[in-house]
């Protein structure tokens, strides 16, 4: 008779089944796993015999039995002691000869352990980092640069793991300065990157990396480290706000009234619940303090070094070691210039360079334009400047010149001009801005640009009658105050900064007539949170941006001072309403001779230098700056105060962002006139359907709301009114109810009727009135 | 004019209704296939029609059929070269041991038939079959493997080893502890504590291995190899003290005669390990039997085969009898 076989010796002849089994109690199942390592000790001393010939049957089971025994191996930590080191040997020793599925599954299962910590981050890395440069597989590359980027991710995922990231990165760095000329260095430079975009790395060492990289001589690596300088940060920005945005999908409400709705059962409660959590996370990260990360460009450790061997590395030299094409040579380029005019560096040389490559005729000539205005800033002596100012001007800006053309190098020159107005003679400046009477848009926009320009900074050099009525104004008032000294400005002259309302404070304290000393001791008495027993909420005190909530001393006599300071801060500033012409807007209180003023300036500065501000100081400051706002809110007042701001903008603007080749060609657009195709192109766009960059709702949509509605509604899956599917009924469907509509007796129209109020009470069928 | 009636006419006559006649058959319609034809086919015995086939390429063919994807193309082929192998005796196309290495793997095959019809053919082959390492390194791998059918076979492969050529099986780089280890955790003596079904970690008490769950066929094979193998390794070969000089001086003239003949075992340098990885205790090479049963005693082994017989010989019947076998075979290693 036939043994009838147990049912756990069935079970057992698959590795899953005892994978599962030996997971749940390894104890028991020790025997079945000594034989299974067993095992594949054999296949694996097979294997290595013979690693080519082995046939496809023992690769299977090999593949099999490594699978297996990653799986369990924790639970049999001093068996499978060389596990991970056979494993190693056979990808480093045969990766190249390996069947690639097996191949996969070892690198697979390295990852595993390191998962199940068997081995850690380290070793792994030092494993994986090799094989990717060496490996002739594109497939294993892919592959083991997505491991050795998650396994990197995953293991700076609660709290920075400096020690591992401290040795990547030196294997980084070491790849690319042993030989800055092999081609390997790509894969620092992705790593990098990619690691960067994910604010895995996000400080100094990273950058030096890339600095290496662009300082390398191989093409590819020099032009993924220059763009990392270029675009890393705007991808960092960009891949958190996307980070942000992709949270936002879950829609709890829609979850919530799916669950009311649809059969009750435990999936769907957990997945409104996992969905809330989703949410609690999510908000919880919205509030989360903003990492502070510094851009690439600001973390280097020596501008002026880098920009100065970047130039002289890769542009200089007519014979450089590096051939880079122009589309690389102005990347690079661009970042030396961007180096140049955000840390106010001096490389005199790089303006001489720029010399050759300004002509109409230049391939992307514009780009040049751009880096040329990037590269300029106050600190540029202007005598280095002049000869490629007046240069564009030959080449560009003319009549013959097309319109484009012009209009690009007026825009240059404008951009330049702006960093550096000392650039500009005057004949020249005359000369171009005759061209605002040009007859076409573009150059004309281009011209008023530097007419309004040169009206702001230097009105003086313009013929009288192109100044305008406000730059004249000002030039008259500041020759007659300045005693006929004309208010050009010098070469290396630095704006002075200063805390707006200092001078407010001052005059308050003076007219106040607190001693110094007595005033800062209580100005410091309250700010401590322990001694202030009136602070119950514990932790940091608030600062109320609103001055009445503070009492910044609890004594009376304080407290009256305080409402007499404030009379006489109104006073003082109502009378500076009258002085408000002045366009420095220095709020000083009256027209006093020169001397006076000098003298008070003097002592403002002082007041930051000399003490440090108490916190009663702070909050008095603000005050006195929110009352002399009010005041400053006035029509005329507002409307200066607007173009100020958007001058502000425009300021900010040229500080720390690139100056692109579109800001060159910029309003050039607008001197090309559309042919037929394109406007037909335009007009036919939004009817067809082509969705375009901006979205509909921007363009001309001609259509019904109510045909855009519907569309919106079918684009969020939802359905259509009841109305609407009433309209759409098929014809036959309705046939039967309209027959039997005529025939109805009294008492059934009643109840119907009846039922069609009561239903309109209720507030449709299944009552939403309640909910 | 005629010709247009015509055409009407037919044209009319496709949508005309067939008039069904009660008791008669309905006519066929103008479109059936007919179907009365049967087809025809030539079917072959074999693949190959042609007689005068050479030997050895059939015999080449056969060879590398044995890595078929197919089960009943191994076996015939097994089966074929088993004939071969039977008939031909030793001049045979290929050597034994291009035969062996190819058929190895198959030990692991997961068909009964062509397990079984690989050890006819290994019984069948004659000569020198080469270096035994690999067929050793499989057989390890099959009397470990979870199905017991195939643990099963591998013994038998491995018995059969042990009849004919006892002496190489141990010469093999790890031939003698490996082997050894595998056999301690097919039959679970693992010395101590676990022998009696006692604690492993501490709380729980392990129970006996489930390998030999339901029958213990297997578990007597397995001991029954195992005295074989201990036997075999722990005998020393009786050493005539004679016998030296009278070869000496039977060929007089001459000094170290041996060394200068051929040599009688295959891969006679293959204990110094020229070529391969540094080996560890495990697989390091054990040359006579003082050797092995000094790593046997060293390495606990002893120890644990002897708890583990004490145990099995209480058992009685056939365990029994193969545990009384094994106890024979270890009171050589106590003596040595």
């Amino acid at each position: 008779m036939k043994r009838k076989l147990a049912a756990l010796e069935k079970v057992e002849a698959d590795l899953p089944a005892l994978q599962r089994k030996i997971r749940t109690d390894p104890s028991s199942y020790h025997d079945d796993f000594v034989n299974q390592y067993s095992q594949y000790q054999s296949l694996y001393e097979l294997f290595e015999a013979s690693p080519t010939t082995t046939d496809d049957s023992g690769l299977v089971r090999l593949r099999d039995l490594v699978d297996f025994v990653s799986h369990v191996a924790d639970c049999y930590p001093s068996l499978t002691k060389g596990f991970a080191g056979q494993l190693t040997r056979l990808l480093e020793i045969h990766h190249v000869t390996l069947e690639s599925e097996l191949r996969d599954k070892l690198v697979g299962s390295l990852v595993l352990l390191r998962r199940k910590e068997t081995i850690d981050s380290q070793a792994l890395l030092q494993i994986l980092w090799p094989l990717l440069i060496s490996t002739p597989s594109k497939s294993l590359r892919a592959l083991l640069f997505s491991k050795i980027l998650n396994d990197l991710r995953t293991s700076n995922n609660k709290a920075t793991n400096h020690k591992l990231n401290r040795s990547m990165q030196t294997t980084c760095y070491n790849l690319i300065a042993s030989n800055p000329s092999s081609p390997k260095g790509l894969w620092a430079v992705k790593l990098t990157r990619e690691l960067w975009k994910r604010q895995v790395w996000a400080d100094a060492k990273a950058v030096s990396i890339m600095e290496a990289a662009a300082l390398s001589q191989d093409a590819k690596v020099v032009t993924g480290g220059v763009r990392f300088f270029l675009g890393g940060d705007q991808e960092r920005e960009e891949a958190a706000d996307d980070d942000s945005e992709a949270e936002e999908g879950v829609d709890v409400r829609k979850l919530k009234h799916q669950a009311g709705i649809n059969k009750k059962n435990d999936k769907r409660m957990k997945e409104v619940r996992e969905a809330k959590k989703k949410i609690k996370k999510q908000e919880r990260k919205k509030n989360a303090p903003h990492p502070l990360n510094f851009s690439a460009l600001h973390l280097l450790n020596d501008p002026q070094g880098f920009a100065e061997k970047l130039f002289q590395q890769h542009l200089q030299p007519s014979q450089p070691k590096v051939k880079l094409n122009l589309e690389q040579k102005l990347l690079v380029l661009n970042l030396v210039s961007r180096l140049v005019g955000l840390h106010k560096l001096t490389v005199i040389t790089l303006y001489s360079y720029f010399l050759k490559y300004l002509t109409p005729r230049q391939p992307s000539v514009t780009s040049f334009l751009a880096s040329l205005a990037q590269a300029t800033h106050s600190l540029v002596p202007p005598d280095v400047l002049e000869p490629l100012v007046q240069k564009i001007a030959n080449e560009f800006v003319s009549e013959a010149a097309a319109s484009e053309v012009a209009s690009a190098g007026l825009n240059g020159i404008r951009e330049i001009c702006v960093r550096q107005p000392l650039a500009m003679n005057e004949t020249l400046l005359q000369d171009l801005v005759q061209y605002r009477k040009s007859k076409d848009k573009g150059t004309q926009m281009a011209a008023r640009g530097l007419l309004s320009l040169y009206r702001d900074v230097g009105a003086e050099m313009l013929k009288k009658r192109d100044r305008g009525r406000d730059a004249a104004l000002k030039l008259r008032h500041t020759t007659t105050n300045e005693g006929g000294i004309a208010a050009a400005r010098r070469f290396g002259q630095v704006e002075e900064g200063g805390i707006e309302g200092l001078d407010l404070l001052e005059k308050w304290k003076e007219e106040q007539g607190l001693d110094e000393d007595e005033d800062e001791v209580k100005g410091w008495e309250n700010w401590d949170a322990e001694s202030d027993g009136s602070e119950s909420s514990g932790g940091w005190i608030n600062v109320e941006s609103d001055g009445e909530d503070i009492d910044v001393s609890d004594s009376e006599d304080e407290r009256e001072k305080k409402q007499k300071a404030d009379k006489l801060a109104k006073t003082t500033t109502s009378e500076e309403k009258e002085n408000m012409d002045d366009a420095a807007s220095r709020t000083t209180a009256s027209l006093e001779p020169e001397a006076a003023l000098a003298r008070e300036e003097a002592k403002i500065s002082k007041l930051a230098t000399t003490r440090i501000l108490t916190p009663a100081d702070l909050t008095k400051l603000h005050e006195l700056r929110q009352s002399t706002a009010l005041l400053n809110n006035l029509p005329s007042a507002k409307r200066r105060k607007l173009a100020a701001q958007a001058a502000a903008a425009k300021a900010a603007k040229h500080a720390d962002d690139a100056v692109t080749a579109s800001d060159i060609t910029g309003p050039s657009k607008l001197s090309h006139k559309n042919n037929k195709e394109e406007r037909i192109a335009i007009a036919k766009g939004y009817r067809d359907g082509v969705i375009r960059e901006g979205g509909r709702e921007e363009g001309n949509d001609h259509r019904s709301t109510t045909a855009r509605r519907k569309e919106k509604k079918a684009a969020e899956g939802k359905s259509t009114t009841n109305r609407e599917k009433a309209r759409k009924k098929n014809f036959m469907m309705t046939l039967g109810k309209a027959k039997r509509k005529g025939k109805r007796s009294l008492v059934e129209q009643r109840g119907i009727l009846k039922a069609h109020v009561d239903r309109g009470k209720r507030g449709g069928k299944r009552g939403n009135a309640g909910n | 004019m005629g010709s247009s009636t015509k055409k009407k006419k037919e044209k009319a006559k496709d949508f005309q209704k067939t008039k069904l006649k009660v008791g008669k058959a309905r006519p066929k319609n103008t479109n059936a296939t007919d179907t009365s034809f049967a087809a025809k086919s030539i079917v072959f015995k074999q693949q190959s029609v042609s007689e005068t086939r050479d030997a050895t390429a059939l015999f080449n063919h056969n060879l590398s059929l044995l890595s078929s994807k197919t089960e009943p193309q191994r076996r015939d082929a097994l089966q074929y070269l088993t004939a071969a192998c039977q008939v031909a005796g030793k001049d045979l196309p290929q050597p034994a041991s291009a035969i062996v290495s190819k058929a190895q793997p198959l030990i692991l095959d997961g068909s009964k038939g062509v397990r079984q019809q690989l050890l006819k053919l290994f019984k069948a082959l004659q000569g020198d079959i080469g270096p035994l390492e690999q067929l050793l390194l499989y057989t390890r791998a099959g009397m470990t493997h979870l199905s017991t059918e195939i643990r099963l076979s591998a013994l038998e492969v491995l018995d059969w080893l042990l009849q004919t050529q006892p002496e190489a099986v141990l010469a093999c780089p790890g031939g003698w502890v490996k082997t050894l280890k595998t056999f301690q955790n097919l039959v679970s003596w693992q010395g101590g504590l676990s022998a009696t079904g006692a604690t492993m970690n501490g709380k729980w008490s392990a129970t006996k291995a489930a390998t030999s769950l339901g029958s213990n066929k297997l578990l007597v094979h397995q001991l029954n190899t195992l005295a074989t193998f201990l036997a075999a390794a722990l005998t020393s070969e009786p050493v005539d003290p004679n016998a030296s000089a009278e070869r000496a001086a039977g060929l007089f003239p001459l000094w170290h005669t041996d060394a200068h003949m051929l040599p009688k075992k295959s891969n006679p340098f293959g204990y110094l390990n020229l070529f391969g990885a540094p080996r560890d205790a495990e697989s390091e090479v054990y040359d006579n039997a003082e050797s092995r049963a000094e790593i046997f005693g060293e390495l606990g082994i002893l120890e644990a085969f002897q708890a583990g017989v004490r145990e099995a010989k209480k058992e009685g019947g056939e365990v029994g009898r193969a545990a009384a076998l094994i106890d024979k075979a270890l009171s050589l290693a106590d003596d040595g």
